[in-house]
C-alpha cells in the first residue's frame, strides 16, 4: 500500500496516525496486504459468497416497549454530560 | 478469593476479581439446585458481566463498567455457577499471546517465561492454574483452542450461533462465537448445555438441534505441515490414541486451508473496522484529553486508544472494504470462505470427525523474535477453517513435550459437539491429560477417574 | 409563476418517513417524539460494546406495506448492510440501512398536478435505523440519542418530475397516502416525514445535468420555494457560462435563498456490507399474502370514486378524503342512510366549525373522541330531511351533541325543539298572530311580501324557535291568500 493509500485509509477510519506510527504500521500492512494476493489463485467464478456461517429462518421480535429505568445510569457514563444531553465539542 | 488472587500473582491470568462481598452475596443467592451448582467461573475479559469492568484489554475501555449480563453470563448464573471475575485478553481479542493486552501480561502456568496463547489465553491460564474448573472465552478464529492447547486444557469452539454472541464485545460478528475453556469434557458439555440455545437479544443464534454422536472414521492430514518437532509428535501420538480406542483413520488434504487464513483476515478486519466505528470518546470509554475540535477528539481517542494490532487490523479492514478494492479483496475473500465449507462438507461425506493440530507450536516465549505478529497470523490456519464454516472444533490436551502441553482439535459437521465430546473422552482415556504443576491443589477435578 | 425556461429540468426526491412503530428498529426503546433528552436510550441503540441489533417485525411489516402500496417488486430476499461513516449522532459510527437487497424496487405513485394524473417512478424503498439529534450551542454540541435507532423508511424517486409545482404536488399526495396507510403521522415539522431535493437542468434532450442536492426543506412548500429559487439559480450560472458545481445546498427559508453548504465533501465512501449480526429477511407466502390483505384504497382513487358514485364536487372529495378517518366517517354515514351530498356538505360547513370549536379534527371523526358517531350524524341529517326540525335547530342540536354527548332526538325531545308539532297547532299561533296585527296583514294582501319575514320571526318566538320557517310561510301564504 502507498503511503497516501495509507493515510487516505487512515482518515476514513478516523485515526489520528502520527508519523512514527505511520512508518510503523506501514510496513505491516502491505505485508499483510501482499499475503491477501494469494486469494487471486482461487477460481471463485462459481462461488457464492457466504455472509453468514449458517443459513437461517427469518428472526424478528415483537414491536412490545422494554422497561428501561437506567438511562439516568448510561448518559453518566459519558465522559461530558450536562442536563440529560451527552456533550462534546461544536461539530460544526 | 484471597486464595485465588495469591495463586494468580505470578500468572496474572485474572484482570479483574468480583469483591469479596460480592461474591459471597452472590453464592448465597446462587441456584442451588441449578446443574452448574457451587461450580465457580471466569470470564474473559470481552464479555460482559453486569457491575463488572469489560476492559476488553484495551485502554479504550479500561475504566468501563458493564451496566448488564452477556446471554451465556446469564444462563451460567441462573444455572448456579458463581463468575468470580474477568479474565486476560489480547485487546478486542487480536492476537495469540494474550501479550497484545494493553493492562497485563499473563504467563503460562506451566512456564512463566511462555506465553498463555490468545486471545482467551488469560481463561486458559485460569483453567490450568486450577483457579476455575471453567471460564468463558470467545472464538474467532482459534482464541479458545489455541490457548487451550498452550495451556493443556479442553477448548469448545462451539457451531456459529448456537451460543448467543449478545454480549460478546464484536470483533468479527460473522466468524465469532462464545466458547468454553474448561478442565475436563464432562464440564465443557455441562456448561455448554447450559449456555446453549436460541436468544432472543441475537437475532442469529439458533436452537441446537443435535447431529449425530457416533464417530467411526476420523480424517488427518498427512505430509508436511510445518510444525514444531513438539507439534508433530503429538499429532502421531493423538493419531495413536485413536486407533487404539478402536477409530478408523483416512488421510486427507485441505489445500484450502492457505487460502483460508486470508479469507479469514480479509473478512475479520473488514468487520473490525466497522465493529471497533463506536469507540470515539463521546458516550463512553477513552475521551482524548488533549483535543479541541470534536475531529481531533475523536481522531485522538482512537489513536491513544488502540493498540498497534487493532490500529493495524483496522486500517487493514478500511481499506479491503474501499470501493474500487472490495471486489478484489472483501467480496472474493467470502466466496474463498464458501470454497472452505464446501473442502469440509466434502471430507465429512468420507470422515466423522476431522483432527488437526490446534496450532503448530506449543506455547512459545514472550517476546519470541521468530513468530512475530504476522507468523502468528499465518499459524491460525488449522484454526480458521472452523470460524469459516461454523462448524464446530475443540482443542484436547493430547500430550506435555519438553514440559508443555499440546493440543489436538477434534472438529465434526455443525451440531456435532455430543460427537466431538465422546471422542475427546475416549482420548482421555488413553492419554490422560497432564495436571499442571502450578495448579491450585484441590481445586482441580482431574479427567482420569 | 416562475418564467419559462430555455432548460429542462430534472427533479428527484429523497423521502424519509418515520414508522408508526411502538418501539424503535432494533431495541425495546420507545419510538416517540418529544420526550426528555436521552430517555428512551438502552445500551442497544447508544452502541455500547457487546449488544447486537433485534429486528422489529412490525417495521417490517409497515415497510413491505408501504413498498406494496407504491407498487414495488417486493424483495422475496431482503437483507441489511452496514453504512459506514463517522458522526457523532450515530451511535455505532456506522447506519443499519439496506443496499443490494432492499424491501421494495421498481415503483411508481400517481398523484394529481395541474390538473391531471401524473406518474413518478421509485427507484428504491428501504429500511434503515434512524440517527440521534444534536443542538449546536456555543463551542459545544449537546446529543440527544431518543431519535437513534428509530424505523425510518427511504423512498427514492427517479429524477423525473418536471416542475417544482409537481414536486409539491406529489409530496402532499404521498404524505396524504401514508397517512391513510397509517404508517406514518406525516409530521413534516416534527421530522417524522423528511424530504430532500435534487435537481438538475440542461438543454433539451441532453439528459440529466450536473446535480445539486437541496436540504432543509421542512414543509411542502419550501420543497417548491426552494426548487425554484435553485433552478434560477442553475439557469443564471449556466446562461453566464459558469458551471453547475455538484453540491449539497441549504434552504434559508428567511432569506428565501439556497446556500452551499461549504463542507469539505470527500466523496463518501460508504464501504457497504453486508450486516452479519442480521440474518437475510425472506418472507413466506403468508406474509405476502397479509401484506396484500392489509392494503386500502388510496387516497386518489377513493376521491375518483366519492366523485363518481356520490356525485361530491373535487373539493369536497378532496377535503374528505384528505383524512382517512373523515372519508370512513363519510361512507359510514351513507351507508346509514344519509343523503351523500347533505352529509359532505354538513362534514365541510357545520361540522367542521363545531370540531374546530372543541380543538378537534377530521382526523377525529369516527373516534372515541368525537362524540358526534355515525349513526349521530345520519339521525340528525334525517331529521333534517323529513322536517322534523329546520336549518338552525339542526345546528343546534350539533353543537348540543358535543356539548352533552347525547343522541340528537334526545336532545330535540328534551329542549322541545322538535317542529313537528301538529300543523294546526302551528295554523292556530299563526292565525292568531295575524289577528294581532290587522296592519300587516293589509300590507301582504297589497301585495307587500316584506311583513311576511315579520310575522314569521313572531311564530318563531312564539314557539320558541321550533317552528320551520318553509311551513310557517305555507301558513301565512293559506290564511292570507
Ligand atoms: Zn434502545
Amino acid at each position: 500500500m502507498e503511503k497516501d493509500d495509507l493515510l487516505i485509509t487512515a482518515a476514513q477510519a478516523q485515526l489520528a496516525l502520527s508519523a512514527e506510527e505511520a512508518g510503523r504500521l506501514e510496513t505491516a500492512v502491505s505485508e499483510m496486504l501482499d499475503y491477501f494476493e494469494m486469494m487471486n489463485e482461487v477460481d471463485v467464478s462459481n462461488l457464492p459468497p457466504t455472509t453468514h456461517a449458517l443459513v437461517r429462518e427469518n428472526a424478528l421480535r415483537e414491536d412490545n416497549p422494554n422497561p428501561n429505568n437506567n438511562q439516568e445510569d448510561l448518559v453518566n457514563r459519558a465522559p461530558e454530560n450536562e442536563d440529560n444531553f451527552i456533550v462534546i465539542p461544536n461539530v460544526l | 478469593m484471597t486464595e485465588l488472587k495469591e495463586h494468580d500473582k505470578d500468572i496474572n491470568s485474572f484482570l479483574e476479581f468480583a469483591s469479596e462481598d460480592a461474591a459471597a452475596s452472590v453464592a448465597a443467592s446462587a441456584n442451588q439446585d441449578g446443574p452448574l451448582a457451587g461450580l465457580t467461573f471466569g470470564v474473559k475479559d470481552n464479555i460482559a458481566v453486569e457491575g463488572m469492568h469489560l476492559t476488553c484489554g484495551s485502554k479504550m475501555l479500561k475504566d468501563f463498567v458493564s451496566p448488564y449480563d452477556a446471554t451465556a453470563v446469564r444462563k451460567l448464573k441462573e444455572a448456579g455457577a458463581v463468575c468470580v471475575g474477568k479474565t486476560n485478553l489480547d485487546e478486542f481479542g487480536m492476537g495469540s499471546s494474550t501479550d497484545n493486552s494493553a493492562l497485563a501480561v499473563t504467563n503460562n502456568p506451566w512456564d512463566l517465561e511462555c506465553v498463555c496463547g490468545g486471545s482467551s489465553g488469560g481463561s486458559a491460564a485460569a483453567v490450568a492454574a486450577g483457579l476455575v474448573p471453567f471460564a468463558l472465552g470467545t472464538d474467532t478464529g482459534g482464541s479458545v483452542r489455541q490457548p487451550a492447547s498452550f495451556c493443556g486444557v479442553y477448548g469448545l469452539k462451539p457451531t456459529y450461533g448456537v451460543v448467543s454472541r449478545f454480549g460478546l464485545v464484536a470483533y468479527a460478528s460473522s466468524l465469532e462465537v462464545c466458547g468454553i475453556l474448561a478442565d475436563s469434557v464432562d464440564t465443557t458439555r455441562k456448561v455448554f448445555e447450559v449456555i446453549k440455545g436460541k436468544d432472543g437479544s441475537d437475532q442469529t443464534s439458533i436452537d441446537h438441534i443435535p447431529a449425530s454422536a457416533d464417530a467411526e472414521t476420523v480424517a488427518v492430514l498427512a505430509g508436511d505441515l510445518g510444525l514444531k518437532p513438539e507439534v508433530e509428535t503429538a499429532y502421531k501420538k493423538a493419531v495413536d490414541g485413536l486407533k487404539s480406542s478402536g477409530m478408523k483413520i483416512i488421510e486427507v488434504e485441505l489445500p484450502m486451508l492457505d487460502y483460508g487464513i486470508a479469507a479469514y483476515y480479509t473478512i475479520a478486519m473488514a468487520e473490525a473496522s466497522a465493529n471497533l466505528a463506536r469507540y470515539n470518546g463521546v458516550r463512553y470509554g477513552h475521551r482524548s484529553a488533549e483535543a479541541g475540535s470534536f475531529e481531533d477528539l475523536m481522531r485522538m481517542s482512537r489513536d491513544e486508544g488502540f493498540g498497534d494490532e487493532v490500529k493495524l487490523r483496522i486500517l487493514l479492514g478500511t481499506y479491503v472494504l474501499r470501493s474500487g478494492f472490495q471486489d478484489q479483496y472483501y467480496t472474493r475473500a467470502q466466496k474463498i470462505r464458501t470454497a472452505v465449507r464446501n473442502e469440509f462438507d466434502g471430507v465429512f461425506t468420507k470422515a466423522d470427525m476431522i483432527m488437526l493440530p490446534a496450532f503448530p507450536t506449543a506455547a512459545f516465549k514472550h517476546g519470541d523474535q521468530s513468530l512475530d505478529q504476522f507468523q502468528q497470523k499465518l499459524a491460525d490456519k488449522f484454526t480458521v477453517a472452523a470460524n469459516l464454516s461454523g462448524m464446530p472444533a475443540m482443542s484436547v490436551p493430547v500430550s506435555v513435550e519438553n514440559g508443555l502441553p499440546v493440543g489436538m482439535q477434534l472438529m465434526a459437521p455443525v451440531f456435532a459437539e455430543e460427537r466431538i465430546f465422546k471422542v475427546a473422552e475416549k482420548l482421555a482415556e488413553v492419554l490422560p491429560p497432564a495436571a499442571c504443576p502450578l495448579s491450585m491443589a484441590g481445586q482441580r477435578t482431574t479427567e482420569a477417574k | 409563476m416562475a418564467a419559462s425556461t430555455s432548460y429542462e429540468t430534472f427533479i428527484g426526491l429523497e423521502i424519509h418517513i418515520q414508522l408508526l412503530t411502538e418501539t424503535k428498529i432494533f431495541c425495546g426503546c420507545k419510538s416517540k417524539f418529544g420526550d426528555k433528552p436521552n430517555s428512551n436510550v438502552c445500551p442497544v441503540c447508544l452502541g455500547y460494546p457487546g449488544v447486537l441489533p433485534a429486528l422489529n417485525e412490525h417495521a417490517v411489516e409497515l415497510s413491505y406495506k408501504v413498498c406494496r402500496a407504491m407498487n414495488c417488486d417486493l424483495a422475496k430476499e431482503g437483507m441489511f448492510e452496514r453504512k459506514n461513516y463517522f458522526y457523532p449522532d450515530l451511535t455505532k459510527n456506522y447506519q443499519i440501512s439496506q443496499f443490494e437487497k432492499p424491501f421494495g424496487r421498481n415503483g411508481y405513485f400517481e398523484y394529481e398536478s395541474g390538473g391531471g394524473i401524473k406518474r413518478i417512478r421509485f427507484h428504491e424503498i428501504h429500511l434503515e435505523e434512524d440517527a440521534g439529534k444534536m443542538i449546536h450551542q456555543g463551542g459545544r454540541s449537546f446529543c440527544d440519542y431518543n431519535r437513534a435507532g428509530t424505523c425510518l423508511l427511504e423512498i427514492v424517486t427517479e429524477p423525473e418530475f418536471k416542475e417544482p409545482q409537481e414536486a409539491e404536488d406529489f409530496l402532499q399526495a404521498f404524505r396524504r397516502t401514508v397517512r391513510h396507510l397509517g404508517v406514518c403521522d406525516g409530521n413534516m415539522e416534527e421530522g417524522s416525514l423528511r424530504c430532500d431535493a435534487n435537481i438538475s437542468i440542461n438543454t433539451p434532450g441532453a439528459g440529466l445535468g450536473v446535480k445539486t442536492e437541496v436540504k432543509n426543506l421542512n414543509s411542502s412548500r419550501f420543497v417548491k420555494k426552494a426548487l425554484q429559487y435553485e433552478r434560477r439559480r442553475q439557469e443564471k450560472v449556466l446562461k453566464s457560462g459558469g458551471k453547475i458545481i455538484q453540491e449539497t445546498r441549504l434552504w434559508d427559508e428567511d432569506k428565501s435563498v439556497t446556500e452551499s453548504m461549504r463542507t469539505k465533501e470527500e466523496a463518501h465512501d460508504y464501504r457497504y456490507f453486508p450486516e452479519p449480526d442480521l440474518p437475510p429477511f425472506r418472507p413466506d407466502q403468508a406474509f405476502f399474502d397479509m401484506i396484500e390483505k392489509s392494503q386500502i384504497e388510496l387516497p386518489l382513487a377513493r376521491k375518483q370514486r366519492l366523485t363518481e358514485d356520490y356525485g361530491l364536487t373535487p373539493d369536497q372529495a378532496d377535503y374528505i378524503v384528505e383524512e382517512k378517518a373523515a372519508a370512513d366517517y363519510f361512507e359510514a354515514v351513507v351507508a346509514l342512510g344519509a343523503d351523500a351530498k347533505t352529509a359532505a356538505k354538513w362534514i365541510m360547513g357545520n361540522v367542521a366549525k363545531e370540531l374546530n370549536r372543541i380543538d378537534l379534527s377530521k382526523a377525529d371523526l369516527g373516534t372515541e373522541k368525537c362524540a358526534l358517531s355515525a349513526e349521530r350524524l345520519t339521525k340528525l341529517l334525517g331529521m333534517l330531511a323529513d322536517n322534523k326540525i329546520h336549518g338552525k335547530i339542526a345546528a343546534q342540536t350539533l353543537a348540543a351533541i358535543f356539548n352533552e354527548d347525547k343522541d340528537p332526538e334526545v336532545i330535540v325531545k328534551e329542549q322541545g325543539w322538535d317542529s313537528s308539532a301538529d300543523e294546526g297547532d302551528l295554523e292556530k299561533i299563526v292565525q292568531q298572530i295575524l289577528d294581532e296585527n290587522p296592519r300587516v296583514v293589509e300590507q301582504i294582501r297589497g301585495g307587500d311580501q316584506k311583513p311576511r319575514g315579520f310575522v314569521v320571526g313572531k311564530v318563531m318566538k312564539a314557539t320558541q324557535g321550533t317552528a320551520n320557517p318553509q311551513s310557517v310561510q305555507s301558513i301565512i301564504g293559506k290564511l292570507i291568500g
